[in-house]
């Protein structure tokens, strides 16, 4: 029994070891991000490179709000992700519960049709959706690029909620159904209450993919009004000259939505990943 | 499952091909949905007041054309992302009306029947006083007919730390023998190497590498933009010399090996190398970020080879789209951009960053005056292409894009390979790339 608990605790040791190194992995670059972006130019550019900075400044942060147009970068990128995540919710909900639940021709087509089209890879895209953009009039609009994110968030979101509405028993539906309630009734009463970590997963994936999306914005949106953030941060380039301190401070400020809404719904993400809804 | 009829099937293959192939028939009608009637394209310069005399001339412009400024659209797209955005764009057949290309790219958007001929523009700006630079135009261009109109040379002088020069009581080199004795006497290694040179597999590697290589009598191809001969007994000797300046001298930082483009600009601006070759995009920095390292930084000629010395510049240009519905806008715009006295103020505000290609603009006293700029007019008058012999073709572009040259020179100095073998290797990788866009 006792070499038993002593290999169970070799075990946990090493599995704690390999997490604070997972942990310092992780949070490392993003250290040198804040730390960086507190830093002075000469002591960016210095000859050693300091892990704790010297003279802390909050100037680039200073210069990031006054000079630059960060704060409409990042209500944009706010209105843009916001809104793909509420479409996103809506249509995949009905779609999902759609697919799950109703018998129709060709269902399991448009299911698997789900997956290959989010696997259809942005690169191959954004030609065509530029021409379709173009000739709808919305390049160079937030409404463009909401309709541009939907295309791989619903798909993807549809999926994920289309496995979670099939382990919610279709019993306590139909009780529904027999006491008077609508399809819709039923959806919105029985299901999504049930389902709550399940769409904490949706939104949680459909807000970060979109406030991190590149290539369609960098590609579809030319006016300083509607750039994101993640396009606005390659400003701070200009041809062989990185001004690293500002694009790392407009890098950590760009990172904190996603993180907070992370700790927001953590226990709900947790929960919706690891009750099925990922399994199909 | 239920078996199809042949009419379903029929109706779901109409379907689906109407589906995918959507998107590529709108892109033929995407141009013709265009909202407004002038879209310029600006890429972020240095200065601030540079990218806001650029603005207020687009629009002084669509003023004097009868435009609203509702009619412009002014774009401000980051210089990193300009050409994936740009091919995105052409393939959508929506591309700007205006921007302004790289070297190379305009021969390449040229050799792709994309720009509109502005040969006539530039024809005129030959006939000011005094006329442009020639070397403006060997990237503008193609077959002939100038494609693009040249609007800044780029010279890549020598950023030279002059006040390290005068604690060591040294002269600025007159050769390159010279320059690594003199980096010897000035450098203290670790905290500071003599000379940044650019050698990780990056562009600026291919142009440091070459630049060197022209003093010692070499060139990547012949004029006829066909013959290469990368594989010379000059450019063995230029490779010998960065070979000695690495590994015997050991002027040159190891890390050098591993840089990226900004590498050389990053040593210099953190006082860890005395010299660099770059374009003025270091000087123009220090301009706005760094006065005291600027007052002490001379902008010099390279040092001679056996050949002398020979300078590199680059160009940049406005290309005009032939797609524009409104050409005569887009060429009207350029018309204006390149008057001389509302391009004038665009260079000068830009502190240096561009070389104006009017030679008479070199009168005034913003190039006269500091002795920064001593030597610009002669770099911009004989400057050459990082093509030379050649000229910046698409076959260059794609030489500079591979690191062809950069692979060369870290198979000497990392895998030790002979200059020799490692310009051979390199010559039939040149030769391969040049024979198959003359087959197009």
């Amino acid at each position: 029994m006792r070499s038993i608990s002593g290999t169970r605790r070799a075990l946990r040791w090493v599995g704690n070891g390999l997490l604070v190194m997972m942990l310092v992995w992780t949070l490392v670059p993003f250290y040198w991000m804040v730390a960086t972006s507190v830093k002075k130019d000469k002591e960016i550019y210095g000859f050693e490179a300091t892990l704790v900075p010297r003279q802390p400044t909050l100037a680039n942060y200073t210069r990031l709000f006054a000079k630059t147009p960060f704060v409409l970068y990042l209500r944009n990128s706010a209105i843009i992700a916001i809104s793909t995540t509420l479409l996103s919710l809506v249509f995949a909900t009905l779609g999902a519960y759609a697919l799950a639940r109703l018998r129709f021709p060709g269902r399991a087509l448009i299911a698997r049709g789900l997956v290959f089209t989010y696997l259809v890879p942005p690169a191959l895209l954004f030609i065509p959706l530029f021409a379709v953009m173009s000739v709808l009039r919305l390049v160079d609009t937030h409404q463009g690029l909401v309709l541009a994110y939907l295309s791989f968030a619903v798909p993807f979101s549809t999926w994920l909620l289309m496995g979670y509405f099939r382990s919610v028993p279709v019993e306590l539906e139909e009780a529904a159904l027999v006491d008077g309630c609508t399809r819709l009734g039923s959806l919105v009463r029985v299901i999504l209450p049930m389902s709550l970590p399940a769409l904490a997963v949706v939104a949680f994936f459909a807000f970060t993919q979109s406030w991190n999306e590149f290539l369609y914005a960098n590609v579809f949106v030319n006016s300083v009004e509607v750039r994101t953030v993640t396009t606005g941060l390659t400003l701070f380039i200009v041809e062989d000259v990185f001004f690293w301190g500002p694009m790392m401070g407009a890098s950590f400020l760009s990172a904190l939505p996603p993180l907070v809404l992370y700790l927001i719904f953590q226990r709900w993400v947790v929960k919706g990943l690891t009750l099925g809804a990922v399994k199909g | 499952m239920a078996r199809m009829t042949r009419r379903q099937v029929l109706k779901a293959a109409g379907v689906t091909a109407a589906v995918t192939t959507s998107p590529w028939w709108l892109v033929g009608k995407s141009q013709a949905q265009r909202a407004k009637k002038l879209v310029f394209w600006h890429q972020p310069n240095f200065t601030p007041l540079a990218d806001e005399l650029q603005k207020q001339q687009v629009y002084e412009f669509a003023k004097q054309a009868g435009l609203k400024d509702g009619d412009v659209e002014y774009a401000v797209v980051a210089g990193e992302t300009a050409q994936p955005k740009l091919a995105a764009a052409i393939e959508a057949g929506n591309p700007p009306d205006v921007m302004r290309l790289y070297e190379s790219n305009v021969q390449f958007y040229a050799s792709g029947g994309h720009l509109l001929d502005v040969h006539d523009l530039v024809e005129k700006m030959r006939r000011e006083p005094k006329g442009i630079f020639d070397s403006a135009l060997t990237s503008v261009v193609y077959k002939g007919r100038a494609m693009g109109v040249p609007l800044a040379v780029n010279p890549w002088p020598m950023h030279s730390r002059l006040d390290l020069l005068e604690q060591a009581k040294l002269e600025y080199p007159k050769t390159w023998e010279e320059f690594a004795e003199t980096s010897k006497k000035i450098q203290s290694p670790p905290r500071l190497f003599a000379f940044g040179m650019c050698l990780g597999l990056v562009e600026d590697t291919t142009d440091n590498v070459m630049n060197l290589l022209w003093c010692y009598g070499g060139k990547m191809v012949e004029a006829d933009d066909k013959t290469v001969v990368i594989a010379s007994k000059e450019n063995e000797a230029g490779v010998k010399m960065i070979e000695a300046m690495f590994k015997t001298h050991k002027i040159i930082p190891p890390g050098a090996i591993s840089w990226d483009n900004s590498g050389n600009n990053k040593a210099y601006q953190s006082k860890q190398a005395a010299f660099v070759m770059n374009p003025t995009s270091i000087y123009a920095y220090l301009d706005g970020n760094d006065k005291d390292l600027q007052k002490v930084t001379g902008l010099m000629p390279v040092p001679a080879g056996p050949k002398g010395t020979v300078n590199q510049i680059d160009t940049w240009a406005y290309g005009a789209f032939k797609k524009t519905p409104y050409p005569e806008l887009a060429k009207g715009l350029l018309e204006y951009f390149m008057q001389p006295a509302n391009y004038d103020k665009i260079i000068q505000s830009t502190g240096g960053r561009w070389v104006p290609v009017y030679k008479r603009l070199f009168d005034s006293p913003f190039w006269k005056e500091k002795p920064a700029f001593k030597h610009f007019i002669k770099m911009a008058e004989t400057g050459v292409p990082v093509s030379y012999a050649g000229s910046p073709t698409p076959a260059a572009g794609e030489v500079l894009n591979t690191h062809v040259v950069p692979k060369m020179i870290q198979r000497v100095l990392v895998e030790n390979w002979e200059p020799a073998k490692a310009l051979e290797e390199c010559h039939k990788r040149i030769a391969e790339i040049y024979a198959r866009h003359a087959k197009g």
